[in-house]
Protein backbone atom coordinates (compact mmCIF):
# COMPACT_ATOMS: atom_id res chain seq x y z
CA UNK A 1 0.00 0.00 0.00
CA UNK A 2 1.51 3.28 -1.11
CA UNK A 3 1.01 6.02 1.45
CA UNK A 4 1.33 9.57 0.21
CA UNK A 5 2.21 11.74 3.20
CA UNK A 6 1.64 14.99 1.37
CA UNK A 7 -2.12 14.35 1.46
CA UNK A 8 -4.44 14.23 4.50
CA UNK A 9 -4.64 10.79 6.07
CA UNK A 10 -8.06 10.02 4.64
CA UNK A 11 -6.76 10.49 1.09
CA UNK A 12 -3.38 8.92 1.65
CA UNK A 13 -3.84 5.79 -0.44
CA UNK A 14 -5.31 5.16 -3.88
CA UNK A 15 -8.00 2.99 -2.32
CA UNK A 16 -8.94 5.74 0.12
CA UNK A 17 -9.22 8.31 -2.64
CA UNK A 18 -11.46 6.02 -4.66
CA UNK A 19 -13.64 5.23 -1.68
CA UNK A 20 -14.26 8.93 -1.15
CA UNK A 21 -15.02 9.39 -4.83
CA UNK A 22 -17.33 6.38 -4.76
CA UNK A 23 -19.21 7.90 -1.87
CA UNK A 24 -19.75 11.08 -3.88
CA UNK A 25 -21.33 8.93 -6.60
CA UNK A 26 -23.62 7.44 -3.96
CA UNK A 27 -24.56 10.94 -2.82
CA UNK A 28 -25.53 11.69 -6.44
CA UNK A 29 -28.03 8.83 -6.19
CA UNK A 30 -29.22 10.17 -2.85
CA UNK A 31 -29.91 13.54 -4.48
CA UNK A 32 -32.25 11.70 -6.85
CA UNK A 33 -33.93 9.77 -4.05
CA UNK A 34 -34.85 13.01 -2.32
CA UNK A 35 -35.71 14.68 -5.63
CA UNK A 36 -38.39 12.06 -6.29
CA UNK A 37 -39.75 12.52 -2.77
CA UNK A 38 -39.87 16.31 -3.24
CA UNK A 39 -41.55 15.82 -6.62
CA UNK A 40 -44.33 13.73 -5.11
CA UNK A 41 -44.63 16.11 -2.19
CA UNK A 42 -45.11 19.13 -4.45
CA UNK A 43 -47.71 17.23 -6.49
CA UNK A 44 -49.72 16.30 -3.38
CA UNK A 45 -48.98 19.41 -1.34
CA UNK A 46 -52.44 20.94 -1.76
CA UNK A 47 -54.39 17.69 -1.86
CA UNK A 48 -55.16 17.51 1.81
CA UNK A 49 -58.73 16.20 1.41
CA UNK A 50 -60.54 16.29 4.75
CA UNK A 51 -57.25 16.40 6.64
CA UNK A 52 -55.30 19.45 7.78
CA UNK A 53 -53.18 21.53 5.43
CA UNK A 54 -49.54 22.43 5.92
CA UNK A 55 -50.34 25.91 7.18
CA UNK A 56 -52.57 24.34 9.85
CA UNK A 57 -50.10 21.86 11.30
CA UNK A 58 -46.64 23.40 10.76
CA UNK A 59 -45.17 25.14 13.77
CA UNK A 60 -42.12 27.32 13.52
CA UNK A 61 -40.40 26.72 16.86
CA UNK A 62 -39.73 22.94 16.70
CA UNK A 63 -38.75 23.26 13.04
CA UNK A 64 -36.37 26.10 13.81
CA UNK A 65 -34.82 24.10 16.66
CA UNK A 66 -34.32 21.12 14.33
CA UNK A 67 -32.70 23.41 11.76
CA UNK A 68 -30.30 24.98 14.25
CA UNK A 69 -29.38 21.62 15.78
CA UNK A 70 -28.62 20.10 12.40
CA UNK A 71 -26.72 23.16 11.15
CA UNK A 72 -24.64 23.15 14.34
CA UNK A 73 -23.96 19.42 14.01
CA UNK A 74 -22.81 19.93 10.46
CA UNK A 75 -20.42 22.60 11.76
CA UNK A 76 -19.06 20.43 14.59
CA UNK A 77 -18.41 17.45 12.35
CA UNK A 78 -16.53 19.80 10.02
CA UNK A 79 -14.42 20.84 13.00
CA UNK A 80 -13.97 17.14 13.81
CA UNK A 81 -12.50 16.50 10.36
CA UNK A 82 -10.29 19.57 10.75
CA UNK A 83 -9.00 18.25 14.10
CA UNK A 84 -8.45 14.85 12.50
CA UNK A 85 -6.28 16.46 9.84
CA UNK A 86 -4.23 18.08 12.58
CA UNK A 87 -3.79 14.63 14.08
CA UNK A 88 -5.64 15.58 17.25
CA UNK A 89 -7.55 12.43 17.97
CA UNK A 90 -9.09 13.54 21.28
CA UNK A 91 -10.45 16.79 19.84
CA UNK A 92 -11.74 14.93 16.81
CA UNK A 93 -13.56 12.39 18.97
CA UNK A 94 -15.01 15.17 21.11
CA UNK A 95 -16.36 16.98 18.02
CA UNK A 96 -17.80 13.74 16.66
CA UNK A 97 -19.46 13.05 20.02
CA UNK A 98 -20.99 16.56 20.07
CA UNK A 99 -22.21 15.99 16.51
CA UNK A 100 -23.97 12.78 17.48
CA UNK A 101 -25.57 14.40 20.54
CA UNK A 102 -26.87 17.25 18.35
CA UNK A 103 -28.15 14.61 15.92
CA UNK A 104 -30.01 12.92 18.77
CA UNK A 105 -31.49 16.30 19.76
CA UNK A 106 -32.69 16.74 16.20
CA UNK A 107 -34.33 13.30 16.26
CA UNK A 108 -35.96 14.11 19.61
CA UNK A 109 -37.62 17.21 18.17
CA UNK A 110 -38.64 15.34 15.04
CA UNK A 111 -40.26 12.53 17.01
CA UNK A 112 -42.07 15.15 19.13
CA UNK A 113 -43.21 16.83 15.91
CA UNK A 114 -44.46 13.56 14.43
CA UNK A 115 -46.47 12.64 17.53
CA UNK A 116 -48.01 16.14 17.48
CA UNK A 117 -49.05 15.59 13.86
CA UNK A 118 -50.62 12.24 14.68
CA UNK A 119 -52.54 13.81 17.60
CA UNK A 120 -53.77 16.56 15.30
CA UNK A 121 -55.16 13.95 12.95
CA UNK A 122 -52.41 14.12 10.34
CA UNK A 123 -51.41 10.47 10.07
CA UNK A 124 -49.66 8.88 7.14
CA UNK A 125 -52.98 7.65 5.64
CA UNK A 126 -54.95 10.89 6.19
CA UNK A 127 -54.40 12.51 2.81
CA UNK A 128 -52.04 12.72 -0.13
CA UNK A 129 -50.43 15.69 1.56
CA UNK A 130 -49.79 14.10 4.97
CA UNK A 131 -48.71 10.87 3.36
CA UNK A 132 -46.00 12.54 1.25
CA UNK A 133 -45.06 14.90 4.07
CA UNK A 134 -44.42 12.09 6.52
CA UNK A 135 -42.69 9.93 3.91
CA UNK A 136 -40.28 12.72 2.95
CA UNK A 137 -39.57 13.79 6.53
CA UNK A 138 -39.40 10.16 7.63
CA UNK A 139 -36.87 9.22 4.95
CA UNK A 140 -34.65 12.06 6.07
CA UNK A 141 -35.18 11.15 9.73
CA UNK A 142 -34.28 7.52 9.04
CA UNK A 143 -31.09 8.69 7.36
CA UNK A 144 -30.21 10.69 10.46
CA UNK A 145 -31.03 7.71 12.69
CA UNK A 146 -28.83 5.46 10.57
CA UNK A 147 -26.13 8.14 10.61
CA UNK A 148 -26.24 8.25 14.40
CA UNK A 149 -25.42 4.56 14.73
CA UNK A 150 -22.89 4.69 11.91
CA UNK A 151 -21.13 7.62 13.56
CA UNK A 152 -21.19 5.87 16.91
CA UNK A 153 -19.55 2.80 15.40
CA UNK A 154 -16.86 4.95 13.78
CA UNK A 155 -16.24 6.80 17.03
CA UNK A 156 -15.71 3.47 18.84
CA UNK A 157 -13.38 2.26 16.11
CA UNK A 158 -11.27 5.44 16.23
CA UNK A 159 -11.06 5.04 20.00
CA UNK A 160 -9.93 1.44 19.62
CA UNK A 161 -7.55 1.73 16.66
CA UNK A 162 -6.52 5.36 16.70
CA UNK A 163 -6.22 7.50 13.58
CA UNK A 164 -5.05 5.29 10.73
CA UNK A 165 -5.50 5.84 6.99
CA UNK A 166 -8.44 3.45 7.29
CA UNK A 167 -10.29 4.99 10.23
CA UNK A 168 -9.58 8.52 8.95
CA UNK A 169 -11.08 7.53 5.61
CA UNK A 170 -14.21 6.14 7.26
CA UNK A 171 -14.58 9.25 9.40
CA UNK A 172 -14.24 11.53 6.41
CA UNK A 173 -16.83 9.58 4.42
CA UNK A 174 -19.18 9.71 7.40
CA UNK A 175 -18.72 13.49 7.53
CA UNK A 176 -19.73 13.72 3.87
CA UNK A 177 -22.90 11.77 4.66
CA UNK A 178 -23.71 14.00 7.62
CA UNK A 179 -23.20 17.23 5.68
CA UNK A 180 -25.38 15.83 2.93
CA UNK A 181 -28.22 15.24 5.40
CA UNK A 182 -27.89 18.85 6.43
CA UNK A 183 -28.16 19.94 2.80
CA UNK A 184 -31.33 17.87 2.39
CA UNK A 185 -32.72 19.43 5.56
CA UNK A 186 -32.09 22.93 4.21
CA UNK A 187 -34.37 22.07 1.29
CA UNK A 188 -36.99 20.50 3.57
CA UNK A 189 -36.88 23.56 5.81
CA UNK A 190 -37.22 25.97 2.89
CA UNK A 191 -39.58 24.21 0.52
CA UNK A 192 -41.76 22.17 2.83
CA UNK A 193 -41.99 24.20 6.04
CA UNK A 194 -41.34 27.83 5.13
CA UNK A 195 -43.15 27.55 1.81
CA UNK A 196 -46.07 25.89 3.62
CA UNK A 197 -46.24 28.63 6.26
CA UNK A 198 -45.68 31.54 3.86
CA UNK B 1 -7.53 25.71 21.07
CA UNK B 2 -7.70 28.37 18.40
CA UNK B 3 -6.29 26.09 15.74
CA UNK B 4 -9.29 23.79 16.26
CA UNK B 5 -11.65 26.50 14.99
CA UNK B 6 -10.48 27.45 11.50
CA UNK B 7 -11.82 30.83 10.45
CA UNK B 8 -13.13 29.46 7.16
CA UNK B 9 -15.42 26.96 8.84
CA UNK B 10 -16.53 29.37 11.56
CA UNK B 11 -17.43 31.92 8.90
CA UNK B 12 -19.20 29.19 6.95
CA UNK B 13 -21.32 28.38 9.98
CA UNK B 14 -22.10 32.04 10.73
CA UNK B 15 -23.01 32.60 7.10
CA UNK B 16 -25.34 29.59 7.07
CA UNK B 17 -27.08 30.95 10.19
CA UNK B 18 -27.48 34.31 8.45
CA UNK B 19 -28.95 32.60 5.39
CA UNK B 20 -31.39 30.74 7.63
CA UNK B 21 -32.41 34.06 9.20
CA UNK B 22 -32.91 35.59 5.75
CA UNK B 23 -35.05 32.60 4.73
CA UNK B 24 -37.17 33.21 7.84
CA UNK B 25 -38.15 36.62 6.44
CA UNK B 26 -40.69 34.86 4.22
CA UNK B 27 -42.43 33.76 7.40
CA UNK B 28 -42.31 37.04 9.29
CA UNK B 29 -42.84 39.51 6.47
CA UNK B 30 -45.89 39.73 4.30
CA UNK B 31 -44.68 39.20 0.76
CA UNK B 32 -45.93 37.82 -2.52
CA UNK B 33 -45.53 34.15 -3.35
CA UNK B 34 -43.06 34.94 -6.13
CA UNK B 35 -40.88 37.09 -3.88
CA UNK B 36 -40.95 34.49 -1.11
CA UNK B 37 -40.03 31.59 -3.40
CA UNK B 38 -37.23 33.62 -4.97
CA UNK B 39 -35.72 34.28 -1.55
CA UNK B 40 -36.07 30.63 -0.56
CA UNK B 41 -34.49 29.38 -3.79
CA UNK B 42 -31.58 31.76 -3.33
CA UNK B 43 -30.92 31.05 0.35
CA UNK B 44 -31.34 27.27 -0.04
CA UNK B 45 -29.01 26.90 -3.00
CA UNK B 46 -26.36 29.26 -1.62
CA UNK B 47 -26.43 27.38 1.65
CA UNK B 48 -26.18 24.01 -0.10
CA UNK B 49 -23.21 25.29 -2.10
CA UNK B 50 -21.60 26.53 1.09
CA UNK B 51 -21.84 23.08 2.67
CA UNK B 52 -20.42 21.48 -0.45
CA UNK B 53 -17.40 23.74 -0.77
CA UNK B 54 -16.55 24.73 2.81
CA UNK B 55 -17.52 21.64 4.77
CA UNK B 56 -17.42 18.77 2.29
CA UNK B 57 -14.10 19.78 0.73
CA UNK B 58 -15.50 18.98 -2.71
CA UNK B 59 -12.75 20.73 -4.65
CA UNK B 60 -9.71 19.57 -2.74
CA UNK B 61 -8.21 16.71 -4.71
CA UNK B 62 -7.53 15.60 -8.25
CA UNK B 63 -11.08 14.16 -8.30
CA UNK B 64 -12.47 17.69 -8.16
CA UNK B 65 -13.74 17.69 -11.74
CA UNK B 66 -15.42 14.30 -11.46
CA UNK B 67 -16.99 15.16 -8.08
CA UNK B 68 -18.45 18.43 -9.31
CA UNK B 69 -19.68 16.84 -12.57
CA UNK B 70 -21.41 14.15 -10.53
CA UNK B 71 -23.05 16.67 -8.22
CA UNK B 72 -24.10 18.98 -11.07
CA UNK B 73 -25.55 16.03 -12.97
CA UNK B 74 -27.44 14.91 -9.85
CA UNK B 75 -28.86 18.40 -9.38
CA UNK B 76 -29.74 18.69 -13.08
CA UNK B 77 -31.67 15.41 -13.11
CA UNK B 78 -33.32 16.37 -9.80
CA UNK B 79 -34.47 19.76 -11.16
CA UNK B 80 -35.69 18.25 -14.46
CA UNK B 81 -37.65 15.63 -12.52
CA UNK B 82 -39.19 18.14 -10.11
CA UNK B 83 -40.03 20.90 -12.59
CA UNK B 84 -40.96 18.49 -15.38
CA UNK B 85 -43.47 16.86 -13.07
CA UNK B 86 -44.80 20.20 -11.84
CA UNK B 87 -45.29 21.30 -15.45
CA UNK B 88 -47.42 18.26 -16.23
CA UNK B 89 -49.30 17.73 -12.97
CA UNK B 90 -49.74 21.18 -11.48
CA UNK B 91 -49.28 23.80 -14.13
CA UNK B 92 -51.22 21.88 -16.80
CA UNK B 93 -48.91 22.53 -19.70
Amino acid sequence: MKIDHSLPLEYSTEENRLKIFGFWIFLGAEIMLFATLFTSYFVYEHRSGNGPSGAEIFELSPVLMETILLLASSFTIGLGIHAMRLGKQKAMMAFFAVTLVLGLGFLGFEIFEFTTYIHEGAGITTSGFTSMLLTTLGTHGLHVTFGFFWGLAILLQVKKRGLTPETANKSFIFSLYWHFLDVVWIFIFSFIYLKGMM
Amino acid sequence: MKELFPIKQVMGFVFSLILTAVALLVYFLDMSFTAGITILLLTAFVQAGLQLVVFMHAGETEDKGAIYSNVYFGILVALVTIFGTLLIFLWDM
